[in-house]
């Protein structure tokens, strides 16, 4: 099926998500065309050349920067000159401000949070999860020669390879923009948002006193993971509640979990247990974490601790 | 302000017999958490403006008025309910709200991000674009201004873009952007005397997608035991974030 | 003839200038008690005090023994008995003067006052007036010397303005009150000593004080006139002194001879364990006290029953573990503003002043009353009745109302709205622990059966609970209980739902409970968990639901005590146990555990504080679902209890028979650094351990 994928980008560099969208489109088996919508597509159009991609569409605005009623536009205008079976967006905050309103005018076949795609049937059959994750399902789109999807980050590796794309300039004319952006501000560094990390480094009780917090954060730092905790030690004042993982805490779903002394009450396993791998270290056997965990180690973890020191 | 009761999902689970579904025993509701900073949001700001009316609005049955009296215990003011018990996709709601809402003549939108249940954030957005209303979609933080508003588009990774937007507008709301009062029960029944009025649907078109099979997803059967020493346990771990990681 | 002359040496100018000032002094208490009536009658929270007559009598047993007062302090208690039956005592022989002067003489002609009478008369009002002194020696000496912690006026946390620190106040107060009692004392001892001195009549040996004094002056030569003089001008000093002295009982701490009483008449009996419904069409600014004048007329009057003997101070376990709460603090705050509003403060315009209808939530902060475990102890302990908990309820209700609690609190309100329990888990998972058991475990609902299990969230849910609640129920099923259990139709009782001061949830819950209960057919409801033992014995008539409820120490003791469960081997262990508070100080039942732990053959240390004065886990009035507010560097009441635990030396278990005193002191062994030195059993876990 044909597919026409809509590049992201921010402050002048190209996202990773368009990558993987270009690895999904891959998995489909037809020509694939990839659109760039800046000030200056020249800048990112290397970046989105790829084995896979057969054209690549430059849309030059005047906006900076993404503005959804641009994009809304221009994508628009790509489906109609195009005409593509499939539409391959991110699932991310700029898709969201445009994605549903171009499916709504357009009468397109919608998904979003899609994390894989069978393209052997006649149109595409999507899979996502419902119901907060907990269940999956395929779903098609019966009735619609054209769909938009909004593929799941991380769902798919970013494409590599060198390709040779054809470049087309396409010429867009964008009548107003009705939110308009004016700048960015940077998160403080000041604290760290654990919803966001990749891999967690989780203490609890069982780390005993507030002085062998240091030895866990110079751990999690050399393993390539964020300091998180549970409830207790955040009770105790040892940490910020920013840190903190659980029911009253913070929802996390990184790709590893390591917990340290964490026996598991329900309430913390609320706010982790969708993670990727789960790893779980305690000296009790019994501990509920296990339950939830994909692997587990009946140890002291101060001893792991120390022998996960000496490798990294 | 249009608000959804979501269904949550406990640990167990099992299907209707077109395996299309969840057989809804297994099924709870509450009101979408994003809906209730949305609704926090508005009170909010007419509480600021010391004038103004929030009006709530849902597309479901009757007991998804349940999750309306919520907001009205709040503070909101009124609401409308479009009546469906069907499952509808989020452009087949946009249309279902969008005659209310138009009707309505508001100065301002508010949905929620996403809902808890479907998480497809397509609803807000798709709505804004049948009421022809400039958008913006994760919304952090809103200040009003004349003719337009200038509100935080949360990005990811926690950078903010600051967007200038034309009023009327559609937003989206983000959770964190605020902290939701509490409605306490007595609140919540006292609302049963606010009005929920009742309309019917118009025409939703044809839906935007439609499930095929619903399964639970493969999971492992409980923790694979790691052994040996707690050098060797390190070790395994090591590899297990190796492998995992990248 | 055995008598002495009243005014004698009174002109009678000066007579009818004595009587004036009777009439002034009394008016001037009577108005300033009248102030204080109007107070309390602001108050708009309505109570109904019934039983007058019972009240009346169980108050005068009580006061006349001072049971309350006697409490943990024994010292004081004498103290205390010394001076109010002094004081009692020479009161009734003014009044029998007075009666004898003014009434029967003048129109009955019968004049009483002489001879054997006046001799016993004297007697007892000489021992007695000593006896005074001596008591207030001893308060002296608790104040001056001893200064235990509770007479301290330290405070955990600072008033808000317009509040001020009253510290030096109460001191200067107290003493003034000591002292004061005491110059009425001396100049009435001297004043017989003086008569004694000037007439030395023989029959006055029956005046032991006043004659061993008298004697004295004789010896030193001061007798005669100069002595007829000192003791005319000490009368009208120790009489107009005592006129002051009446005058102003109602505006200072004397007031608490007046109020204490009938604070100890109207105590509400069943104070905290059951708290007053709200009606169904209440407004908002009716839920709770936001406001000094929603106050119930009791609790104003409570306010001023105070003495400040800090007991509830010393008892409270906030106060201990530094949280910013001080049940002292708080009822002595809201006397402030109740009489910088309402009272004869704000009548005589002495600042802090506040409005009528001064807002109490901020002046009280809420972090004060969120601190509060709601354990009771104060209550339990207050000599005069204050019924600190209630208050502190309601100031919660208000504050929920208003939406100004803790996040996780919050959250967890909501949880529990929209799943029925506190843990966020579908209502299926309640029955998850039956489960594992190698038997079926009856649905009450489905069948009938003799006991109700309601088993409650934390038994339930918490992993390490529920092996006890399996413990429990392979002891039941051993024991050949016909028992069943409400499976996915229970809902959290609602016992901390409450004490947080969500009532209109804890209300919903409770109607639902009733509702699902009502269905069943059973005879009897059992649980394992003192809150919900609590709310379903004494709160859930108030919807509707009046059911037999048993508490599992309960039932295991009948259970022993009829032979139906036999011990194979008596467990030697040296063990300690710990009283809930919501079985305890709540409900009374101190010995059911204790009796099984014997006949388990367990030998019982008790720990210093037991009972009635067991120290509060920390856990309850929902303080389990909100963030530590106690100081940073102070222990938690859980971990000092472990340590009174540890203490006792070579105790094998620390045993408890509460859920969430499971989890708290699973935890505190841990955290207090004596893990090894002491493990955690609950009663069922040793019950089954001896079969």
């Amino acid at each position: 099926m044909s597919v026409l994928i809509v590049a992201e980008h921010l402050r002048g560099e190209l996202r990773p998500i368009t990558l993987e969208l270009i690895s999904a489109a891959r998995e489909l088996e037809g020509p694939v065309a990839v659109a760039v919508i800046a000030k200056d597509p020249s800048a990112l159009t290397d970046a989105v050349d790829v084995e896979g991609v057969n054209e690549i569409l430059s849309v030059k605005v005047d906006q900076e920067e993404f503005e959804n009623d641009v994009y809304q536009q221009a994508v628009e205008r790509l489906i109609g000159q195009r005409e593509p079976q499939v539409i391959l967006l991110g699932f991310t905050v700029n898709s969201m401000g445009y994605g549903p309103a171009v499916a709504a005018k357009l009468g397109l076949g919608f998904a979003s949070d899609v994390f894989s795609i069978d393209g052997a049937a006649g149109g595409p059959v999507a899979t996502r999860a419902f119901y907060g994750s907990k269940v999956h399902a395929e779903v098609e789109f019966p009735g619609h020669d054209r769909v938009m999807l909004l593929l799941r980050p991380t769902a798919w590796p970013p494409a590599e390879g060198a390709g040779s794309a054809v470049e087309e300039e396409v010429s867009v004319s964008i009548s107003g923009s009705l939110a308009r952006h004016k700048e960015f501000v940077d998160v403080a560094t000041g604290d760290v948002d654990i919803t966001t990390a990749d891999f967690l480094l989780s203490i609890g009780r069982g780390v005993g006193d507030k002085e062998n917090l240091p030895q866990f954060e110079e751990l999690a730092g050399k393993m390539g993971a964020i300091l998180s905790v549970s409830r207790p030690l955040v009770d105790q004042g040892w940490m910020p509640n920013s840190r903190q993982v659980g029911q009253s805490g913070k929802t996390v779903k990184p790709k590893i979990y390591l917990a340290l002394g964490i026996s598991g009450a329900v309430q913390h396993l609320a706010g982790m247990k969708t993670s990727g791998t789960i790893i779980a270290v305690n000296t009790d056997p019994e501990a509920a974490i296990f339950s939830v965990a994909d692997y587990g180690a009946v140890a002291d973890l101060f001893e792991v601790a120390e022998e996960l020191e000496k490798l990294y | 302000m249009c608000v959804k009761q979501v269904a949550v999902l406990g640990d167990e689970v099992e299907f209707t017999a077109d395996e299309r579904d969840v057989d809804p025993d297994y099924l709870d509701y509450a009101l979408n958490e994003w809906d209730t900073y949305a609704t926090e949001e508005a009170l909010r700001l007419c509480e600021a403006a010391a004038d103004g009316e929030v009006v709530v609005v849902s597309v479901g049955p009757e007991d998804a008025e349940e999750a309306m009296r919520r907001c009205l215990a709040m503070g909101a003011d009124r609401g409308i309910r479009v009546d469906s018990d069907a499952w509808l996709d989020p452009i087949q709601v946009a249309r279902a709200l969008a005659e209310v809402v138009r009707a309505e003549n508001p100065d301002l939108v508010f949905a929620g991000v996403q809902s808890a249940d479907a998480v497809q954030a397509a609803t807000g957005t798709a709505l804004a674009e049948l009421l022809d209303l400039p958008r913006v979609a994760v919304v952090t933080k809103i200040e009003l201004g004349d003719g337009n508003a200038t509100v935080n588009r949360e990005l990811e990774g926690g950078v903010l873009d600051v967007v200038e937007v034309d009023t009327p507008a559609l937003l989206t709301i983000q959770t964190g952007i605020n902290e939701p009062r509490y409605a306490t029960l007595r609140a919540i029944k006292q609302a049963e005397e606010k009005e929920i009025d009742v309309r019917q649907p118009g025409d939703l078109g044809e839906p935007a997608y439609q499930v095929k099979k619903m399964f639970v997803p493969p999971k492992g059967e409980g923790a694979e035991m790691l052994n040996g020493s707690a050098a060797d346990v390190a070790q395994k771990i090591k590899e297990i974030v190796e492998e995992h990681t990248g | 003839m055995e008598t002495r002359e009243t005014f004698a040496g009174l002109e009678t100018w000066q007579i009818v200038l004595w009587y004036s000032l009777i009439v002034v002094s009394v008016a001037i208490f009577f108005f300033g008690v009248a102030r204080l009536v109007l107070k309390y009658r602001r108050g708009r929270t309505h109570t109904v005090i019934g039983n007058r007559l019972e009240r009346a009598k169980n108050a005068a047993r009580i006061i006349a023994t001072h049971a309350w007062i006697r409490r943990r302090d024994p010292l004081a208690g004498l103290g205390h008995l010394l001076v109010f039956y002094g004081f009692l005592v020479l009161f009734a022989g003014t009044a029998i003067l007075a009666f004898q002067d003014d009434f029967a003489n003048p129109v009955l002609g019968f004049d009483f006052w002489h001879g054997w009478f006046y001799l016993g008369y004297s007697l007892f009002l000489d021992l007695f007036g000593a006896g005074l002194v001596v008591g207030l020696a001893i308060f002296a000496v608790k104040r001056g010397i001893l200064r235990p912690f509770r007479l301290r006026y330290w405070r955990p946390v600072e008033p808000t303005e317009p509040l001020r620190d009253q510290s030096k106040r109460y001191e200067l107060g107290d003493w003034v009150f000591l002292g004061s009692l005491f110059f009425l004392a001396l100049t009435g001892f001297l004043l017989e000593a003086f008569r004694i001195a000037a007439h030395d009549p023989d029959f006055e040996v029956w005046s032991p004080v006043g004659w061993l004094v008298g004697n004295g002056f004789i010896a030193i030569g001061f007798d005669g006139k100069a002595a007829d003089d000192a003791r005319f001008a000490d009368w009208w000093v120790h009489g107009v002194f005592a006129l002051f002295w009446v005058s102003s009982i109602p505006f200072t701490k004397a007031v608490h001879m007046l109020m204490a009483p009938i604070g100890v008449a109207v105590k509400d009996e069943r104070a905290g364990n059951r708290l007053p419904p709200l009606h169904a069409d209440a407004k908002a600014a009716d839920v709770g006290y936001a406001f000094i004048d929603a106050l119930s007329p009791k609790h104003l009057l409570d306010l001023d029953a105070c003495t400040k003997c800090g007991k509830c101070h010393a008892a409270c376990p906030a106060t201990a573990t530094g949280y910013p709460l001080s049940p002292r603090d708080l009822i002595l705050d809201l006397r402030e503003v109740a009489e910088g509003s309402m009272g004869n403060r704000a009548a005589l315009g002495i600042p802090p002043r506040f409005p009528e209808h001064a807002e109490i939530l901020g002046t009280i902060k809420p972090e004060t009353l969120w601190s509060c475990m709601q354990c009771m102890a104060c209550v339990e302990i207050c000599p005069v009745g204050i019924e600190h908990v209630p208050i502190i309820n309601q100031m919660r209700r208000a504050l929920v109302e208003r939406g100004e609690m803790d996040g996780q609190l919050q959250q967890t309100l909501e949880t529990i709205y929209t799943s029925g329990n506190s843990f966020g888990e579908p209502k299926r998972k309640r029955g998850r622990w039956a489960k594992d058991l190698p038997f079926e475990v009856k649905d009450v609902r489905k069948e009938p059966a003799e006991y109700l299990w309601f088993v409650g969230d934390y038994a339930s849910f918490d992993p390490r609970n529920q092996k006890i609640t399996q413990a429990l129920a392979r002891i039941l099923r051993g024991a050949g209980v016909d028992f069943g259990i409400l499976y996915d139709g229970e809902r959290t009782a609602g016992n901390d739902v409450r004490r947080v001061g969500e009532e209109g949830l804890y209300a919903d819950l409770a109607e639902e409970n009733v509702a699902t209960i009502s269905e069943c057919s059973f005879d009897r409801i059992l649980t394992s968990d003192p809150h919900t033992f609590n709310t379903l014995k004494n709160e859930y008539p108030q919807f509707g639901g009046s059911w037999n409820v048993l508490h599992h120490s309960q039932l295991l003791l009948e259970l022993l005590e009829r032979g139906r469960l036999k011990p194979r081997k008596g467990l030697g262990y040296r063990v300690t146990y710990h009283d809930p508070c919501t079985l305890g100080r709540y409900n009374g039942v101190y010995d059911a555990p204790r009796q099984v732990l014997a006949a388990l053959g367990a030998e019982l240390v008790e720990m210093p504080r037991n009972r009635d004065n067991a120290l509060c886990c920390g856990a309850g009035g929902g303080r389990i679902w909100m963030k530590e507010l106690k100081a940073e560097d102070a222990p938690r009441p859980s971990e000092l209890r472990i340590d009174e635990a540890v203490s006792l030396s070579k105790i094998d278990y620390f045993v408890v028979a509460c859920p969430k005193d499971v989890t708290m002191y699973e935890d505190a062994i841990k955290t207090s650094g004596h893990q090894g030195e002491i493990e955690l059993r609950e009663l069922s876990e040793l019950v089954l351990e001896s079969l």
